[in-house]
Formats: C-alpha cells, structure tokens, sequence
C-alpha cells in the first residue's frame, strides 16, 4: 500500500481513463468539452483522472472502460517483443495502473498480461544497466516506464557502489544536496 | 480539469533529481489554494440546492449530490497534493541538515520560503540540543577512521580558521594535513577535497 504522501501514487492517478456517466452531475460542467449548460448529463462519455473515476465507480456514478494501453493491439505487440514496445508513451505508470485498474474493470486477464510484461522486459532492464556506457543518456530509456527506470538506476547505482567498495576512493564527498553544479569564480 | 495544477506541482518534485531542492513554488502554490476555495463555493452552493428543496442531504443522490460530491473528491485531491508537496520538501530540508551543516549556504536558503527556514532552525535547535544532552556529534562519518588526520586541498578562499588543533591559513589551492573531524564539514560544503593515494 503506498503512502498518503507518495508522489508516484499522486501521479500515477492523475492518469486518464475514459468513463460513461451513469448518473447526471450538476455544477461539474468542465469535465465535459461538449458539455453545453454546466453540468453532465447521464450517458455522457467524458476521459476522467484516475484519482476521480475511481471514487465515482465506488459510488456507482460512473462506468470505467478499460484503457487504451491494456488493448488487443498493446498485447500482441508485447507478446512479438516485450522489450521494444514503447510503454512510457501509451502509460508512464503502466504497472501501478494495471494493478488498480484490474479490479475496477472486471477484467481478470490484466493481471497475467501486467506479469508476462515486466517479465519480458525486466531481463532487459537489468542487461542494460550493467552493459551500458555510463555517462551518455541511452536512446532506450524513453522506452521504459517509471518503474522500469527505479529499477535501471538502482541497478546502475548498486554497479557503481560495487566499483567504488572494491577500487577505494575518497570517503568524503561534497554534499550531493548541494549540486553538481560548481560555483562561477570556478 | 479538476487537480491539474495541483499535479503541476507534485510533478515538479518528481522531475527534480532525487534529493536535490527547487525553490518553492509559491506562485502555483497559492493557485492552488485558490482553486480549493473555488471548489469549496461550489460545494456549498450545490448543497444549499438540495436542502432548499427539502431532501434529506444524506440520502439524496440526485444531479447535484453527485456534482457535490465531484467538488468534493477534486477539494481532497488538491489537498493531498499540496500536503505531498510541503511534506516532501521537509524531508530534503530535514537532510540538509544532517549533510550540510546548521549554517545553509546562499543559494540554498533562497530556495526555502519563509516557513521551511523556521523549520529547519527548529529541527537543527532540536537535533543540537540533543546532541549536547548525548555529548556526541551525531552527524560525523559513521565509519571509523584508520588515519585521525586527512591530507585535504582547499577549493575556495576561507582564511584564517580556528581548529581543534592548529590554526591554518586556508587559501584556495594550498594543501593541509587536517583532523578528519575539522575537515569534513568544509568537504560537505563544497570547500575542500579530500586527498587520496
């Protein structure tokens, strides 16, 4: 369960998914651009915030499709391979998505599809970390989604802990709060 | 759309490198603020109908509950974001002191507002009184050293200081043979280097 304050949480919810109104809602105009008085009529197919539509689905105000990153075209293209699918363009939070929407949706094939997909790409994550030049952002990582980036850096960092244990170097460093940059009278 | 600036915010913390600051966002910040109030009016309006028409406000689930209710669910949004916001930023402030020392350097303290510079004079009173209680310094290196004395370069100009020990002139450039424990809140600010091999 992730935490009140966790700012991957607040953004992954801040991701739209596509709802139809079950009920009608005054006053909330702004949700729906073909809206013409201020407020959504019943039936009316708006794209809602996670954070939102789940609460109204909870209450039963709303019906939640299943988003376009979850689809027919989306798996097959996993399944030919998962590495080279662009994922952080259809969902940068296309885990953390999946997992909260599977429930909401009804659909009980997310769950296995979310798992064949972080296993296809997490050897590839890993294999790239450890083989990669350091220093030059690589062209694959606009490929991997928000997760699969923890997991990248902390694979390059436990590498770079590793080298520095076994060369030695100097124990104090400049406070890294403090910023790479170096002062102008430099 | 409800919350989005709000998540302009959080996503403000979610771009910076890990652990570094950004000056605060006062500007966003009180837009924010401003879009709470806004759907506050909003919320007592739309509940002002309803009672006005003589339904029960608890069990009424009409247009307008359900408008209320989105007002509300978009209030407790904004709210967690700015929460997440300020609570965020005291972490790295709280850090700040542990690395950096209780005196802030410039371009870091104008990146606090004025709340978040009570705090961290608070915290450092709080964490100083502490360890004077302990009579130990807590924010020293944790590991134990095999040499008591470093071999260091100065980056920047400091001047004469006063040591446990001696009483160096540190010019930039000039190499000294210093306490580890003198030398490494100058190391931690950016001021000296510590010599190896």
């Amino acid at each position: 369960m992730s935490s009140y304050y966790d700012i991957d949480d607040i953004m992954m919810e801040d991701e739209f998914v596509s709802v139809v109104f079950q009920v009608a809602a005054n006053g909330v105009g702004l949700l729906d651009p073909g809206a013409e008085t201020n407020c959504v009529e019943q039936g009316s197919k708006v794209e809602l915030p996670f954070w939102l539509s789940h609460e109204l689905q909870l209450r039963q105000a709303v019906s939640v499709n299943i988003p376009a990153c979850f689809n027919q075209k989306t798996r097959k293209e996993i399944q030919a391979d998962a590495a080279c699918v662009d994922l952080r363009n259809r969902c940068p939070y296309f885990y953390e998505l999946g997992c909260k929407i599977a429930p909401l949706v009804g659909d009980r094939t997310i769950g296995s599809f979310l798992l064949y997909a972080f296993t296809g790409r997490y050897k590839e994550v890993l294999s790239k970390a450890h083989s990669a030049a350091i220093a030059v952002a690589p062209k694959f990582l606009t490929l991997f989604t928000k997760e699969e980036t923890h997991l990248y850096e902390a694979a390059r960092s436990s590498m770079a802990a590793f080298k520095k244990w076994r060369l030695g170097g100097p124990r104090f460093e400049r406070a890294s709060i403090l910023g790479r940059k170096r002062k102008p009278n430099d | 759309m409800y919350g989005r600036r709000a998540c302009q915010l959080v996503k403000e913390l979610s771009d910076r490198d890990a652990g570094q600051l950004t000056a605060f966002n006062r500007d966003l910040f009180d837009q924010v603020i401003k879009e709470c109030s806004a759907h506050h009016l909003e919320l007592q309006s739309l509940m002002r109908i309803i009672q006005e028409g003589g339904l029960d406000i608890q069990t009424t689930r009409n247009a307008d509950h359900f408008g209320a209710a989105i007002h509300h669910l978009a209030l407790i949004r904004n709210k967690r974001c700015l929460m997440a916001y300020v609570y965020n930023r005291t972490g790295t402030i709280q850090s700040l002191r542990w690395k950096v020392g209780p005196v802030l350097p410039q371009e870091i303290q104008e990146k606090l507002n004025y709340s978040e510079e009570e705090y961290f004079k608070n915290y450092s009173a709080a964490l100083e009184s502490y360890m004077s209680e302990l009579e130990l310094d807590l924010t020293v290196d944790m590991v134990p050293p095999k040499d008591p004395y470093i071999q260091v370069r100065v980056l920047d100009d400091i001047g004469d200081v006063l040591l446990s020990d001696q009483s160096p002139n540190l010019a930039r450039h000039s190499m000294h043979f210093l306490k580890r424990t003198d030398a490494e809140q100058f190391i931690s600010q950016g001021l000296m280097e510590e010599l190896t091999g």
